[in-house]
């Protein structure tokens, strides 16, 4: 190497040994101070998010312009979004997917809202009791819950949910096996159940307004659903902003549900956008349009919960 | 603050989505992938006679009521015979093999054998993930096999395991029920029967008494059984396999379409449910016995014997019994034909099939793998296992060993699958792997859907027809399926 090139790197190299020690020293100064242990608390949660959710999240989007082998995948550029773009049953997914999600969060709102409601003037242990009873299915296993389901939808006369329509003059429906009532098999259970979650928290934002507004109101004569809509429901927006946005980001995930209940059938009616990620990643090793999938639906949550936040979030605080 | 929170959902939502696919996000290069085995023999001498000490890792379900109870045993009597081999063997659930088999091949680090069907080893070819054991087979040990059977763990040129057993699909009937409408079951059995005579036969079977309706046959449908009973339907009109031996795409011909019309005539006669489509294998068997439909689908040659069961149990009053169930004598049945087409049955090889990991699998290693699934898939392990499954043995070893067992099956029924066996399709290993992939993947999102809706009366025969005609050419082109 020539002389003044060496003598240009050597002086680059001492530069940037400069720059790096005053970081380390900078770094080390903070970590030997009292915020020492503040640094190994945040470091265990940084090094778990890094593993499983940063690290899951930058491989899926480079797998996502591959052809995933487990001997060595190649690049194949933008071939999986062009597939995925390009699939009919993608967008049939996401139309099923976006219908579940209209179907099924608001009306989980409306009734986790009206069960917090009426659990709220109860005395504390039958408070408790009746969280504890909502809170069951949450914790019980979607399997076995499917199962109860499936003894419910039973096609044939003598199933259950047959019979009760039966008492109604209404002929026994094939509710998993037709395109006309698969669907709103799958909304009508996710009506019914899994609530547990949204009550308890709406539980817990209903005991936090103070009890002066309710007497204030009353005072000036307000009746019950006076009360609801002009204090209950004011201070439970940022509560319902919550619960609505995590609500479509779960909704858009669904994926258990139809995968136990339908498979997706019939003739896809009941395919979601989760549904088909996890058929191509798992049962056809296509990993790369899976994964394309998935981020594609990632966006598609996101741009959506930042309409969410800007329409919906307006005049909320936090 | 507000628009600090915007951007942190966002990414919020953005990482909760894509962490649905962080099982996905296996690393291609990285870690020990390969069997244990691999490893530690990777310094060992000569193939096939190696001494060297190796473990063969295995993942098993319960492939019979008694085997996985066997596995010590097994393993010891493996270890017996070879000092220097140790078998390792994983149980499985048949619920959960699929995902842990799964699992293990993206991860580069596969069991060295699985108990998996032979129509999985496209799936896994495609992978690069299975190992041709061709160069380690000893000739002994291919002349044990039946060629039929042996032939379905084959691709291309390679070998890809031992078969188990060659378990015949079909359906089975209720002998009284089949007299009482007239069938002469022992003359179906032996020279088949037309859809027509069929059909017939089915509406003969269709009683309804008290508002409660008897069916004259029920199959099961629901998700994807559907597959089942239509290529069971549709080896019997003139397409054998999803491939003509020129290797154009067979669902395409017009004989498809006369099958599809035909199934729904069964439903349209009153013959089956019109709930068939949610009628899944549990739920049909259970109709088949508590005398709710005259013959099931599809039939196992195993059937025969959960039905002996059922009776004993209903004799001895043992509350274990099926509720509601009547003794029910059963009877093995073919497939109608359809279209003046020979009769083809549908036959499920399943198998012990040959895994490799990242690393090259030595020639010891691969030689001893062929040890231990050959000692698997023969002689008495096999014979014990068959003989509990009601299949016949596909080796010369495994029918030896099980001609001491015994065993209590219906003599017209064994020359019933005798004659099925004759029949039994032949297998394609000229498929090329990523041929049968595709045809996995049109089978699962255009065929199977459409045909749930074509049970469920949603669509029509011609409809269906049509839309696997379409999907079908856009997946081979127009000169790759056929058109007659």
């Amino acid at each position: 190497m020539a002389q003044p090139a060496r003598a240009a790197a050597e002086g680059s190299n001492i530069k940037r040994n400069g720059v790096w020690s005053k970081a380390f020293n900078a770094i080390a100064r903070k970590i030997t101070g009292d915020g020492a242990w503040a640094y190994a608390f945040i470091a265990v949660a940084l090094v778990v998010y890094a593993m499983f959710t940063a690290y899951p999240v930058v491989s899926a989007f480079i797998i996502s312009f591959q052809e995933y082998k487990p001997l060595g995948s190649s690049f194949i550029g933008l071939e999986n979004y062009k597939e995925t773009f390009g699939d009919s049953l993608f967008w049939k997914s996401i139309r099923n997917t976006i219908i579940y999600t209209v179907l099924t969060v608001p009306v989980a709102l409306v009734l986790s809202f009206g069960v917090a409601i009426l659990i709220l003037p109860l005395k504390k242990w039958l408070q408790t009791a009746f969280k504890a009873v909502y809170y069951l299915p949450v914790v019980a296993s979607g399997v076995a819950l499917s199962v109860v389901w499936l003894w419910i939808y039973d096609p044939l006369p003598a199933g259950i949910l047959n019979q009760f329509i039966g008492w109604f003059g209404i002929d026994n429906q094939n509710w998993l096996g037709t395109t006309k009532t698969s669907m709103f098999s799958l909304v009508l259970m996710a009506w019914l159940s899994s609530h547990g979650t949204s009550i308890i928290i709406y539980l817990a934002a209903l005991l936090g307004i103070d009890n002066s507004y309710y007497e204030a109101a009353e005072l000036d004569g307000a009746s019950f659903f006076q009360k609801l809509w002009h204090i209950v429901v004011p201070f439970l927006k940022p509560t319902t902003l919550f619960l609505f946005v995590t609500g479509i980001i779960g909704s858009f995930q669904v994926f258990q549900n139809a995968y136990l209940m339908t498979g997706g059938g019939p003739d896809n009616a009941t395919t979601m956008v989760g549904l088909l990620i996890f058929n191509n990643a798992f049962k056809y090793f296509e990993f790369g349009e899976a994964a394309a999938q998935s981020l594609v639906l990632a966006a598609i949550i996101a741009i959506v919960s930042f309409l969410q936040f800007k329409f919906a979030g307006k005049d909320v605080e936090y | 603050m507000a628009k600090k929170f915007h951007v942190l959902a966002s990414v919020l939502a953005l990482s909760v989505s894509v962490t649905a696919l962080s099982a996905c996000g296996g690393n291609n290069n990285g870690g020990s992938a390969a069997p244990s085995g691999s490893a530690s023999s990777s310094a060992s001498a000569s193939a096939g006679a190696s001494t060297e000490k190796d473990t063969i890792t295995m993942l098993l379900p319960p492939v019979s009521a008694n085997y996985q109870s066997k596995f010590d045993q097994m393993a010891a009597d493996f270890n017996a015979l070879y000092p220097n081999l140790t078998l390792k063997i994983e149980p499985a659930g048949w619920e959960d093999i699929t995902q842990k088999l799964d699992t293990q091949v993206n991860a580069g680090s596969p069991p060295d054998i699985a108990f998996i069907g032979s129509d999985g080893i496209s799936k896994y070819m495609d992978q690069g993930m299975l190992m041709d054991i061709t160069d380690s087979v000893t000739p002994e040990m291919l002349a044990d096999y039946d060629e039929a059977p042996l032939n379905y763990m084959k691709r291309g040129d390679g070998l890809y395991g031992f078969p188990a057993y060659m378990s015949i699909q079909s359906i089975g009937g209720n002998k009284e029920m089949l007299e009482a409408a007239g069938v002469d079951w022992k003359n179906v059995q032996q020279n088949g029967w037309t859809f027509e005579e069929f059909r017939d036969a089915i509406k003969k079977g269709t009683v309804t008494e008290g508002g409660k309706t008897r069916y004259g046959f029920v199959f099961a449908v629901s998700g994807v059984t559907a597959k089942d009973y239509l290529n069971i339907m549709i080896k019997n009109a003139g397409m054998p396999a999803a491939f003509t031996q020129d290797l154009k795409f067979a669902y395409t011909s017009k004989n498809y379409l006369e099958v599809l019309k035909g199934i729904r005539q069964l439903i349209d006669d009153g013959s089956m449910p019109k709930e068939l489509s949610s009628i899944d294998a549990g739920k049909r068997w259970n109709m088949f016995l508590t005398g709710q439909t005259m013959i099931t689908g599809k039939g196992l040659a195993t059937f025969e014997n959960s039905a002996k069961q059922n009776n004993a149990k209903l004799e001895a009053k043992d509350a274990s019994a099926v509720a509601d169930s009547i003794p029910v004598e059963y009877v093995v049945l073919p497939m109608p034909t359809f279209a003046g087409q020979p009769p083809v049955s549908q036959a499920a090889v399943d198998g012990y099939v040959t895994f490799r990991g990242k690393k090259e699998p030595t020639p010891e290693h691969k030689a001893n793998v062929v040890k231990a699934a050959y000692f698997m898939a023969s002689g008495k392990v096999m014979a014990e296992t068959n003989s509990e499954l009601f299949v016949g043995q596909i080796t010369k070893s495994a029918k030896e060993a099980a001609a001491s067992l015994g065993g209590d099956r219906d003599p017209d029924n064994m020359a019933a699958v005798d004659v099925l066996q004759a029949h039994a399709a032949p297998a394609r290993p000229d498929i090329p792997a990523d041929l049968g992939a595709k045809v996995i993947k049109l089978e699962d999102e255009v065929i199977v859907p459409k045909f749930q809706a074509l049970l469920a009366g949603e669509t029509t025969p011609e409809e269906m027809y049509e839309a696997v005609k379409k999907a079908a050419i856009e997946e081979f082109g127009a000169d790759g399926v056929v058109q007659d």
